[in-house]
């Protein structure tokens, strides 16, 4: 069977299909003793160029081995979705698996936008706290807390 | 004209075979477009014919994907 690496493209808005689709063709596929050799989801990325007046585009990397009504039924399901802005179909020699550079990209991206989040969620769970010690400044509960801490060690 | 070659030269010299040439790969392929989007011509960036071949197609490709632009002013 050949080998094929296709790239596609789905209209952002729809982004939350895109796992139900890569379902289905995957399952087309797999029904017709295909396999799948990489399959990434670069998530939505800005276009270089307005595609139907949109400026990004959910972006889906697939490398499969299968016979050619599988890729006709693919390639015309393509063509009839209307969620699918693009698609890009190339005959493979041999079967890829490697991580591709964009994918290594957008994972690091996610990692750094992940931990700006968790960096300015921490941020504002430390307002808060402080907020809260400015407004309880209980000098007599130090008293205690130092009487209490000389009887631990002994 | 034959002197200017000498100025920009990232000459591959084997170390991209026509065959690593992927269109995905954009950080290889953005040394070889201008500012404005235009394939640079081999007499310039000194890749063999080969070579220049195939970042062609690549690049071609990339541009039918919208990972590289046709032009700088798109609208």
């Amino acid at each position: 069977m050949r080998h094929y690496e296709i790239v596609f493209l789905v209209h952002p808005d729809q982004s939350a299909q895109v796992p139900g689709m890569i379902e289905r063709y995957k399952s087309s596929i797999e029904g017709a003793n295909g396999k799948i050799h990489r399959l990434e989801d670069w998530g939505r990325r800005h276009l270089a160029y307005p595609i139907k007046k949109l400026n990004k585009a959910h972006y889906v990397l697939m490398n499969i081995e299968c016979d050619q009504a599988t890729l006709e039924e693919l390639e015309t399901g393509f063509r009839f979705n209307d969620a699918i802005l693009r698609s890009l179909t190339l005959l493979q020699k041999h079967p890829v698996t490697e991580v591709s550079a964009i994918a290594t990209a957008t994972a690091e991206e996610n990692k750094i936008a992940e931990s700006r989040a968790k960096d300015a969620a921490a941020k504002e769970a430390l307002a808060a706290t402080a907020e809260d010690a400015d407004d309880a400044t209980d000098l007599d509960g130090l008293d205690e807390e130092l009487e209490a801490n000389d009887i631990i060690p002994e | 004209m034959a002197r200017n070659i000498k100025r920009k030269k990232i000459s591959l010299v084997g170390s991209e075979s026509a065959s690593q040439i992927d269109y995905k790969d954009l950080d290889l392929l953005n040394d070889y477009i201008t500012e404005t989007g235009k394939i640079v011509p081999s007499r310039i960036t000194g890749t063999s014919a080969k070579n220049q071949r195939a970042l062609c197609v690549a690049i071609k490709r990339a541009r039918f994907i919208a990972l590289l632009p046709f032009c700088d002013s798109h609208k």
